[in-house]
């Protein structure tokens, strides 16, 4: 549809939504978002390491401090969200590489070689893998499993996991229903997060490709707007894609958490708020 | 009735409605979480910090509109 753009009595700008294969490696077809992604993994973990080894105690200027800035930011969330912060620590490490994958893979698709710059024939050699539907289902897939298999540990069995979606006794069949109700709106997570982050990146591209068509010539000028909106939608769906799966954890392991006020009795809780009960009036 | 469906370009009829329709939700959403974090922030300076909530929520939203977006390529 977007190739009928008759103003101009050309072709109109080429959009790719699927990715298309690059080359072939044994029997599998090795497309241009799977090497995309093979680049920014590279990539990451080359600057991660390099900077967790420049990392002390007095902090230093330049790309490490904004490293540590952001990876401070998102420890402090997931802290946030769990009580007891002992067992926050098991997660963290997960947490701040999932959020700077993504936000790597968002930006670096925004510089000018990656997309209909390089071709391959006729397809493009880098497309970013998180505007590839199959990548973000990928994300959202091993992060789903990731905390699945942490709230079922927390929660010390599946049985007891699943009894946490019932409010009452699941042989009323009221509670029944509700319960099943809460498991498939449960399901449906792995869809809304992967689609949220394939919609949101590849329509951004779509955007800059339509308006770096409209104009010819001043390409940079009129795409360069919406470059910048990109950079901070980017950023934007990497920290949401982060936030929900840290409060889908922090709901299952705070529910497994029994605090110790739930077994307080009445001389119990008059003590912890430091209130006397008033002397009888006997001599 | 067969011959009139041959002669109109229903898929695009549907694109349109799908378009006229799907755009009106999220718009509004946005709008009432924008109005009420400024409402929040004139009642209480302090509330500027909850800007980054905001902004999650609006992403949330936009989810939908998204969606609607995404019809047109998919409705042939």
């Amino acid at each position: 549809m977007i190739s009928r753009l008759w103003m101009f009595g050309d072709a109109g700008p080429v959009v790719h939504i699927s990715p298309g294969g690059v080359f072939q490696f044994g029997g599998l077809t090795i497309t241009n978002s799977i090497l995309y992604g093979w680049l920014c993994s590279v990539i990451l973990i080359v600057i991660l390491v390099w900077v967790a080894r420049k990392i002390s105690i007095k902090p230093r200027r330049g790309l490490v401090q904004y490293i540590e800035a952001a990876a401070e930011f998102i420890i402090n969330l997931v802290e946030g969200s769990f009580e007891d912060k002992k067992r926050a620590r098991k997660y963290v490490a997960f947490f701040v590489t999932l959020f700077f994958f993504l936000l790597f893979n968002n930006w670096l698709g925004l510089i000018p070689g990656v997309g209909e710059a390089l071709h391959v024939g006729s397809i493009p050699l880098v497309r970013p893998f998180t505007a590839d539907l199959n990548g973000t289902l990928a994300a959202a897939i091993v992060t789903m499993a990731v905390v699945y298999t942490a709230s079922i540990r927390e929660s010390g069995g599946i049985i007891k996991y699943l009894s946490h979606f019932f409010i009452g006794s699941p042989l009323n069949p009221l509670y029944l229903i509700l319960g099943l109700l809460e498991m498939m709106t449960d399901l449906t997570r792995v869809l809304s997060l992967s689609l949220r982050l394939f919609l949101n990146i590849t329509i951004g591209e779509i955007i800059i490709a339509v308006f770096s068509y409209l104009g010819h010539v001043a390409a940079p000028i009129t795409a360069a707007p919406f470059t910048i909106i990109e950079i901070f939608v980017g950023a934007l769906q990497a920290y949401i894609f982060v936030i929900l799966s840290v409060m889908y954890l922090a709901i299952a392991v705070n529910n497994a958490s029994e605090s110790e006020d739930q077994h307080l009795t009445e001389e119990d809780v008059a003590d912890k708020i430091s209130l006397r009960p008033k002397e009888s009036l006997s001599g | 009735m067969i011959l009139l469906a041959d002669a109109i370009n229903t898929a695009i009829i549907g694109k349109g409605l799908m378009i006229g329709g799907g755009f009106i939700g999220p718009g509004i959403g946005i709008g009432l979480i924008g109005g009420s974090y400024l409402q929040a922030v004139g009642r209480n300076p302090e509330a500027s910090r909850f800007l980054g909530q905001a902004l999650v929520f609006v992403g949330i939203v936009e989810l939908i509109f998204l969606l609607a977006f995404a019809s047109i390529f998919i409705v042939k």
